[in-house]
């Protein structure tokens, strides 16, 4: 989750481009974390001494971890100590922006840090503090858009964020959200939900998208915008809203009942006031999320 | 185990859910009947027409919801065997679809291996 919420701080920043950005989600698919990249993370080298390292990698048959101790960047224990430490998922995301070069190592160092002090993460957060680390996050991805946010509107994103990395793939970024009052759709379909919480939920994609988002969600290979393709749309809405309706019951004592998913015919929507998009950018291209919310004091925030 | 006279209905309003279901069906339990309904009045139709002996159900459907078409389908045969599959669920939910008449419920997503322990558990 880090991953992704960092590549939506690192688009914020203007440090990189929509594009370097998919450019380097295509290259997480094939790549492994270096010992270089851990080693910055953890504070034991400066990017200047890893670029030397890797450098001298290009000239002598070592490992990072060799020539960096030869040069004594790092102790033996170091070395032991970055090969059995646990990784975060946001560090192999830098890497790649190195690698596919949107980012230099001296601009990976700073980034790194800036995220985690702005974000107050380092490596105890990896275990039991997550959770509430990535409530954090998603409340300051709303508060930069300047939208209201409430606990249930942050269990709901957070729930779609989990969902995504589990259904289609964590190789995503959701862009900053855009508050909005009319959208012009693509292929749209949508789900109310009513109870003490009122809202409509709704996904807008284009056929391209839809079909390599129907293929990941079903592992199985379309080739066309075919009917499977579009139900595909249809079932991760009501698996998201059904999971989130399952949590409201579990721990908010919340009861809510869930509309069947319908498909949009209008060629442009017009929204409930308190709506808002999320753009999310798959390497196969981006979906949009839209949610009105609507009819609960609580709810606003 | 032999179950090829077997016959089980498939309700969804998803033509991807009901496919996903049958691959699994047909992979698993060789030459064993499958028929379809997209939502609850078809099921309820279709229960009537084909007498299978084991109904797969969703809940959130259009035109009548899976919770309706279990009393419905109850009504007619009192020994139908009904299992909920849904992406709903709740204890509330739960209660409900037992208290219709549903023998057991399943949380979506599928797990192959839940759907085929609740297929030879009410079919043998």
């Amino acid at each position: 989750m880090f991953s992704q919420l960092l590549g939506s701080y690192l688009l914020r920043r203007e440090a990189i481009t929509t594009e370097q950005l998919t450019a380097a989600l295509r290259e997480m698919d094939r790549a492994h974390i270096r010992l270089g990249t851990l080693a910055i993370h953890k504070g034991y080298m400066i990017a200047s001494e890893v670029d030397e390292v890797c450098f001298m990698q290009t000239r002598e048959d070592k490992r990072f971890g060799e020539i960096a101790v030869e040069r004594g960047y790092l102790t033996d224990e170091q070395v032991h100590d970055l090969l059995s430490s646990q990784t975060p998922d946001y560090l192999l995301l830098c890497q790649c922006l190195v690698d596919t070069g949107a980012l230099s190592n001296s601009d990976l160092e700073n980034y790194i840090l800036e995220y985690q002090q702005e974000n107050e993460l380092c490596d105890m957060d990896l275990d039991d503090e997550q959770s509430e680390k990535i409530r954090q996050l998603i409340e300051r991805f709303f508060l930069v858009a300047e939208i209201p946010v409430s606990d249930y509107s942050v269990m709901y994103m957070e729930l779609l964020f989990n969902n995504l990395i589990r259904f289609i793939g964590d190789d995503f970024t959701p862009l900053t959200p855009i508050p909005c009052t009319e959208y012009p759709t693509n292929y749209c379909v949508s789900q109310s939900l009513h109870g003490r919480i009122n809202c409509v939920s709704r996904i807008d994609i284009d056929e391209n998208s839809a079909v390599h988002f129907a293929s990941r969600l079903a592992r199985e290979d379309f080739t066309e915008f075919d009917e499977y393709v579009q139900a595909s749309l249809e079932d991760f809405m009501n698996l998201h809203n059904g999971l989130f309706i399952v949590n409201m019951s579990n721990e908010k004592s919340v009861e809510l009942t869930l509309e069947p998913p319908t498909v949009e015919t209008e060629d442009v929507l017009q929204l409930a006031p308190a709506s808002f998009v999320i753009p999310i950018a798959y390497p196969f291209g981006t979906m949009h999320l839209i949610v009105s919310l609507f009819g609960d004091k609580q709810y606003h925030g | 185990m032999d179950l090829s006279s077997k016959k089980i209905l498939i309700c969804d309003d998803s033509i991807l859910a009901r496919k996903q279901l049958k691959d699994i069906i047909s992979e698993h339990f060789k030459g064993i009947g499958v028929c379809e309904a997209r939502n609850g009045t078809e099921a309820v139709e279709v229960y009537k027409e084909q007498r299978p002996d084991l109904v797969l159900l969703d809940i959130v459907m259009p035109q009548m919801d899976g919770n309706t078409a279990v009393s419905a389908i109850r009504e007619f045969d009192p020994e139908a065997s009904i299992i909920i599959v849904s992406s709903v669920g709740t204890q509330v939910q739960l209660r409900k679809a037992l208290e219709a008449g549903a023998a057991d419920f399943i949380q979506k997503p599928v797990e192959t291996a839940q759907i085929t322990k609740v297929i030879l558990k009410h079919l043998s």
